[in-house]
């Protein structure tokens, strides 16, 4: 696990009107309340697109990650324009062709497969936070 | 001044996803979008109107609009009204939840009791506002009310309309050498040439009216939109013909 006080941000798509944002958002959950919650800290778009301050000063001050719901890619986009680099980006379309089995149906409610589709990509997204905390160590202790 | 077709109601929710009451906004809406009135309502995601294209800002120009945020930082209300227009109604769940006296919605991935409780006063809050907003005549242009009026019924629609799939229409047009993206030019020419207006220069200049409620026409330059605009309808007018 990380030392005290490295963080990773963990930054949703707030799509609403597809069950693959709702996938995104239920991820970013699992990440930060289940898998890594001492490592990690969900920040939520709509802070972003009104330019919060502490959001921002988030994003900008730590590795971040993105999920995205669809092509428009408005996670990373709004990471971008925040001035944070995002370490890395997630788009669910690309989880989803990986395990295509677990196909989301739902929007306010996720069906089973797409709930098996937010814990892939929650493991996926664990493995890059483990990563990226490891570099953030490594370049503090260098 | 005509309105474009697919009267509809727009509903921007913040969604904030580290408050219980971010996940009211959601819930709420999409209990509006999808059950309590599918075929009124359309929304967009609140970032699009950053992330997205012209069509996507144009959307609370385009649609009266019910920003639906969970606090009282507002980032939906403020965000719509800066990068989209001015809503036509707020709302914020952690006033309507003392309003009625509830308890405290907890749990933004799974909501307590009293959070469901909220969304349920929150659709509810959401439905009569929809209905107040298609039952008058709304001025996209200033953002308010002109007169009580009734409207034709908005089309059938068998689930929650997402525009994030199906933004505003937008139309390059050239203008002084220019190509200007300009919201709803291909459906505000669709309704001209359906109404039977053949292009001349009342047409034109009625036609930059209504450009420029959902589009900015920089002052000083309505001489180049208005040439822009009479040559793209004649040619539009010439492709289509006279409506039969």
């Amino acid at each position: 696990m990380s030392s005290e006080g490295r963080k990773v941000m963990i930054v949703p798509c707030s799509g609403i009107g597809k069950p693959y944002g709702t996938v995104s958002r239920e991820a970013a959950y699992e990440v930060t309340e289940d898998l890594r919650p001492r490592s990690t800290q969900l920040v939520a778009l709509s802070l972003l697109v009104l330019g919060d301050e502490e959001a921002r000063a988030a994003v900008e001050a730590h590795p971040t990650v993105t999920i995205d719901g669809c092509k428009l890619a408005c996670a990373a986009k709004m990471v971008h324009e925040s001035g944070g680099p995002t370490a890395q980006g997630f788009a669910v379309l690309d989880v989803y062709r990986r395990h295509r089995g677990f196909k989301p149906v739902g929007i306010a409610e996720l069906n089973e497969g797409g709930q098996q589709l937010a814990h892939a990509l929650a493991e996926e997204i664990t493995v890059a936070v483990d990563e990226l905390i490891s570099q953030d160590e490594a370049r503090h202790h260098a | 001044m005509p309105d474009l077709p697919q009267r509809k109601v727009g509903i921007v929710a913040c969604s904030g996803e580290e408050l219980a009451e971010g996940t009211v906004t959601r819930l709420a809406a999409l209990r509006v979008l999808e059950h309590v009135r599918p075929a009124e309502t359309v929304t967009i995601c609140l970032p699009l109107f950053l992330a997205g294209g012209a069509g996507d800002r144009a959307f609370a120009r385009f649609y009266p609009t019910i920003a639906v945020d969970g606090c009282d930082k507002r980032c939906a209300a403020r965000a719509t009204e800066l990068y989209s227009g001015k809503p036509a109604a707020s709302v914020i769940v952690s006033d309507l939840v003392i309003e009625h006296g509830l308890g405290r919605p907890e749990g933004a991935r799974r909501l307590n009791a009293s959070g469901q409780q909220a969304v349920g006063v929150t659709a509810d809050h959401i439905v009569g506002l929809v209905d107040q907003l298609l039952g008058g005549k709304w001025s996209r242009r200033t953002g308010s009310f002109i007169e009580p009026a009734a409207t034709a019924p908005a089309a059938d629609a068998s689930q929650a309309a997402c525009a994030c799939a199906s933004p505003i229409p937008v139309q390059k047009v050239d203008v002084d050498g220019r190509a200007v993206p300009l919201a709803g030019l291909p459906l505000i020419f669709e309704q001209f040439q359906g109404a039977g207006k053949a292009p001349g220069a009342e047409v034109t200049k009625e036609l930059l009216e209504i450009v420029r409620i959902y589009n900015d026409v920089p002052v000083g330059t309505d001489e180049e939109y208005t040439a822009a605009l009479a040559r793209e309808y004649a040619a539009f007018y010439r492709r289509k013909g006279a409506p039969r």
